[in-house]
């Protein structure tokens, strides 16, 4: 008999690492989630409190995540999202999404490296957007933090299968059938073209048991993904037209 | 030809130090750095105003120079470069969670908080932002955590420039290897290699020669260095 696995699911609260944290829990993996808010009623799976937003709370969190034994499976999915015209947007808003969406995760990545927290033969996955493709005008330091981290996942691919036998996955998922997703979406966009966050997370988990590197899912988002790729500029500009011109509002 | 309104950040080394000597005596230009006023006073030529701004702390470095900017009495900028820019070179499962958290908050933190508090400065002028982002910014083993927060300079390029059409420009430069500490600084032996590393006057003046042209992303390294970008590229008027 082989010991349980081990996943590591950051933003496991709610949307899709609530999906991921169900789907593994159900896959039999021991489950531990990170996220700001407590969940309201028990989870069969280890939920601890953690802030990314604070530096304290993600130092903790990397003394916590190594003190047991390594994980097979890390998802890099807790992410903020901030919409609107960029100016209007606070400063500190932008300031903190960048800790959460980008510094927090490259931080848990590289400390749990370092102090050997993470399983040979193991899968980290992050949760970029669709957005690095396209471009995403109306929400410019989400785009900057996903652009980022989509690199980041890139950059280190290489050297974590190599030297840690690790291997190094980036997801980018569409628009997903998410409370979050609904408060930034603009007016009159349909909330049924979104996929559910059960079916998004059974994709990716699909796609990793497939070693995928790149991770698209879903059709429309592969034909986003090829437009955004073949025409980079068309393809912000019609962002533009399809996300910037409808928002009437910033939204955090 | 008229005298223009330049910030240029990360002044006091490299690529922004040699752009500023260069733009210095044909325009108006106000410097930002980490090192003291003094220190950066002997580096940069004479009539270059300075504001001390260390991006390590975004918010506070980026409401420094707005209100830099106000104190000696400038309201519009008809150019910002934000090229202020550090990083840590090593295998990604070496790296620090200290120097992570140095090169996202210099590098992206810092230029989000810079780009949002120059809008206001850039509009009345419809001026133009230009940041500086490498060619790592593609993806590198090296500087895993450098190529991410340059990766995200773009992404934020690509956005603002649709953001603020018709009000401000926004461009993204991407220079190739150039002669400067920033290697040193890393951690990184260049050794050989160096010597076909780019001078940081040439970079500065195909980095001149880019902002006038206006084209973004663009890429300044050999092929543009080779083809004459720094001999024959047109100045900024």
């Amino acid at each position: 008999m082989t010991a349980q696995k081990r996943a590591l699911v950051t933003g496991g609260h709610a949307g899709l690492g609530l999906a991921f944290c169900r789907a593994l829990t159900e896959a039999g993996y021991a489950v531990t989630a990170l996220d700001r808010t407590a969940p309201k009623s028990a989870v069969p799976w280890t939920h601890r409190v953690c802030d990314l937003r604070d530096r304290a709370h993600v130092d903790a969190a990397v003394h916590y995540l190594t003190a047991g034994e390594p994980f097979d499976l890390v998802i890099f999915n807790a992410g903020v999202s901030a919409t609107g015209r960029f100016e209007k947007i606070p400063l500190e808003v932008h300031q903190r999404l960048i800790a959460v969406n980008v510094e927090a995760p490259i931080v848990l990545c590289s400390e749990l490296a370092r102090r050997g927290a993470l399983a040979k033969g193991g899968h980290v996955v992050f949760i970029s957007s669709l957005s690095h493709m396209t471009g995403y005008p109306g929400a410019a330091s989400y785009a900057a933090a996903k652009d980022a981290i989509a690199i980041y996942a890139k950059s280190i691919r290489r050297p974590f299968r190599r030297d840690l036998g690790v291997h190094v996955a980036c997801a980018f998922p569409g628009p997903i059938r998410t409370a979050q997703a609904e408060r930034h979406a603009p007016k009159g966009a349909k909330a049924q073209s979104r996929i559910a966050p059960e079916e998004m997370a059974q994709r990716i988990l699909a796609a990793l048991r497939w070693r995928r590197k790149v991770i698209v899912p879903g059709t429309r988002a592969r034909i986003f993904a090829l437009t955004g790729r073949l025409f980079p500029k068309l393809t912000a500009r019609a962002m533009r037209r399809i996300v910037f011109d409808r928002l009437d509002r910033e939204v955090w | 030809m008229a005298r223009r309104r330049i910030l240029v950040t990360g002044a006091t080394d490299g690529i922004g130090l040699a752009l500023v000597r260069r733009l210095a005596s044909r325009h108006d230009v106000v410097a930002t750095g980490r090192r003291d006023i003094a220190a950066a006073q002997r580096l940069l030529p004479e009539g270059v105003l300075y504001i001390k701004a260390d991006q390590s702390r975004p918010v506070e470095a980026a409401k420094a120079v707005g209100r830099g900017l106000l104190e000696i009495g400038w309201r519009e900028l008809d150019f910002a470069v934000l090229n202020a820019g550090t990083g840590w070179a090593g295998s990604p499962q070496d790296e620090a969670a200290k120097s992570v958290r140095e090169t996202v908050d210099v590098n992206l933190a810092g230029t989000v908080a810079l780009a949002h508090i120059m809008f206001s400065f850039l509009r009345p002028a419809s001026g133009q932002l230009t940041l500086i982002g490498s060619v790592a910014r593609s993806g590198s083993s090296q500087f895993a955590t450098y190529a991410a927060s340059k990766a995200g300079l773009y992404g934020l390029s690509r956005a603002l420039g649709q953001e603020w059409r018709g009000k401000v420009r926004v461009q993204l430069l991407d220079p190739g290897p150039t002669m400067t500490d920033m290697h040193e600084k890393a951690g990184l032996k260049t050794g050989w290699t160096r010597q076909w590393f780019i001078r940081p006057d040439d970079m500065a003046a195909m980095i001149e020669a880019a902002i006038r042209a206006g084209t973004t992303p663009k890429t300044l390294s050999f092929l543009q260095y080779v083809s004459g970008a720094s001999i024959f590229g047109r100045t900024i008027r």
